[in-house]
């Protein structure tokens, strides 16, 4: 009997880990290999174009970055944008997810959610695209803003100023994104229980001192998981900045670690100082990685 | 809730007008990409625009299949998308649903740390690691291939995640009656677990097959020849020669949306569903 017994849990690990051995393989090859190859070629000044082995820089690569004005420019230039993005799109996005769960139609509720979140069906490239268009010195962005503002005639350089062309790319990701982080933002509101702004009511306290002693308060833990997502998203942005480039705005500005990444290894052949980079990059995210986790162990909210 | 008759209702019409305001916001740049796409290059940047076309300038989508070079590599870039992102989605409910159901419903010894080893990768951005996965496609000889396009992206952590999560939950007791009748392992799987996946399996699909129909930076390293290349880089190529032709470029806009706009209207609610799952990803 209990020969039997020990067969089976045999058997039970056998097909375990055959089910499980082939993703470990694909994550070894094409996850752990190449982070670890990245760190490894860092060290080294490789050059793809050229035959000689290369030689061996310790953290030569790293001293070089950081003493580099244009690497610096990447990092100014990615935090800029993500801070720049992602403050506007979590205080809007929460704004209008309170908006519309305070939406006494069902059907309407539906409809908005479908139609905020249609910007983030298409793909980045298109939105790039399009907005690129828009900003045209012709375009729809200069027509709209001289509507509003009224004064007829300017050009606002969406894509030629260098301060501009930072608040373009921060338009284009804003807009993608909205619908996507409203609807992380209800699903966080629903969970709320209706029983406790019932209990607010009858206390008399108005919607407003609902929304900041009540819904704010529980909502916190879905407020920094969702910032923090939206902070991950945009340090890894490359698309935006790639076709607003292609189209003929100043790199500088725009210039994000992960485009310079893409020149410094692919174009210009340094794959040992873009590998330098590429472990800041990885660095950087798993500083935030690691505060995600953090905060959604410690600030579970029970109802 | 209110007695009260006679007010007037202030909160619901902020609250309208605001949510119009931006339905405008976010409806208009799409409005303007199908409008433009059958105008003349002028009329897309007169002052004022007018939306609605004088003529329906479809000679804007011959133009974009055609292309500026007259190649009509278009639709052959079309079928590489749908094709790497169809096989994509494809393998990872697959191999993410097995795997997910190994780590799930089996008990071996290291079962903790392989989940957590794949649960780490999630950790790593695929940025960071683009330029030895870019060496490794070359060692492998995948460049220019669509192995190269597909390889990497055959199953990703979060899909493992997901389904491992969804299978916890799944009652033993079904599997356990099933090996008394006789059905073996992969038996078991393929006809009680996998069908019973629907909800996860339909939104990881639209998750992986969406990765790669957005896929830009990948395409862009691994491809070298116009006939292996995907939607993004012709469209970024067209960005390139922008001055030469807006309304054709809008038009390659309107065909790259036009899969996912489909999908969108048939699934919508597992697109909406799919992003409140990231929310879970918590804990």
């Amino acid at each position: 009997m209990k020969r039997k017994y020990i067969g089976i849990e045999r058997k039970e690990a056998r097909w375990g880990f055959a089910f499980t051995v082939p993703a470990i393989l694909f994550f070894s090859v094409f996850s752990f290999y190449p982070i670890l190859n990245a760190l490894y070629t860092s060290m080294f000044d490789k050059r793809v174009l050229s035959l000689l082995p290369p030689n061996f820089m310790g953290l030569g690569n790293y001293t070089y970055i950081f003493t580099s004005p244009d690497f610096w420019n990447s990092i100014r230039a990615t935090f800029v944008f993500t801070m720049g993005t992602f403050i506007p799109i979590v205080i809007f996005s929460l704004m209008v997810a309170t908006f519309m769960v305070n939406l006494k139609s069902k059907h309407a509720r539906g409809f908005f959610q479908i139609a905020f979140y249609t910007p983030a069906v298409i793909s980045s490239v298109v939105a790039a695209a399009i907005w690129l268009l828009i900003f045209d010195p012709r375009g729809l962005g200069n027509q709209w803003v001289n509507a509003f503002l009224n004064t007829p005639g300017i050009d606002r350089k969406w894509l030629a100023d260098k301060t501009m062309v930072q608040v373009s790319t921060m338009i284009v990701y804003f807009w993608k994104y909205i619908g996507y982080f409203v609807i992380l933002f209800i699903t966080g509101l629903s969970a709320i229980p209706p029983a406790i702004y019932e209990a607010a009511t009858i206390d008399g306290s108005s919607k407003w001192q609902a929304f900041w002693r009540i819904t704010l308060p529980l909502l916190k833990p879905t407020v920094v998981l969702v910032s923090i997502m939206a902070m991950l998203q945009c340090l890894k942005t490359f698309s935006t900045q790639y076709l607003f480039v292609q189209g003929g705005a100043p790199r500088a500005p725009i210039n994000v670690i992960t485009l310079n990444i893409y020149t410094t290894g692919i174009r210009n052949q340094r794959i040992g100082r873009a590998s330098a980079m590429s472990i800041v990059l990885f660095l950087i995210m798993l500083i935030f990685t690691w505060l995600q986790f953090r905060f959604s162990k410690s600030e579970e909210v029970e109802y | 809730m209110e007695i009260s008759i006679k007010r007037i209702p202030w909160a619901s019409i902020f609250i309208w007008t605001a949510l119009i305001l931006v339905l405008v916001f976010t409806v208009m740049p799409l409005v303007f990409m199908l409008t433009s796409s059958f105008m003349t290059s002028r009329q897309i940047v007169r002052m004022p625009f007018s939306w609605i076309p004088e003529t329906f300038h479809y000679d804007n989508y011959i133009k974009a299949l055609r292309g500026n070079d007259g190649s009509w590599i278009f639709p052959r870039n079309v079928f590489n998308s749908l094709f790497v992102s169809i096989t994509v989605a494809i393998t990872t409910i697959l191999i993410a649903s097995i795997t997910g159901y190994g780590i799930a419903k089996f008990n071996f010894r290291g079962r903790n740390l392989i989940f957590m080893m794949i649960m780490a990768t999630m950790m790593i951005p695929f940025e960071a690691i683009m330029i030895p996965l870019y060496m490794v496609a070359t060692g492998l000889r995948m460049q220019d291939t669509y192995a190269g396009l597909i390889v990497p992206f055959l199953v990703s952590a979060f899909g493992v995640f997901q389904m491992r999560q969804y299978l916890t939950t799944f009652p033993s007791e079904y599997l356990d009656a099933s090996r008394v009748d006789g059905l073996g392992e992969f038996g078991i799987f393929w006809r009680i677990v996998f069908p019973n996946c629907a909800p996860v399996i339909a939104t990881l699909g639209i998750l992986s097959f969406r990765g790669q129909w957005d896929n830009l930076l990948w395409p862009l390293l691994v491809t070298q020849s116009e006939k292996m290349k995907t939607i993004p880089l012709y469209i970024s190529k067209f960005a390139e020669e922008k001055l030469t032709d807006e309304g054709a470029m809008m038009a390659v806009a309107v065909i790259a949306s036009l899969p996912m706009f489909i999908m969108f209207g048939a699934l919508s609610k597992y697109f909406i569903g799919g992003s409140a799952v990231y929310e879970s990803r918590k804990g």
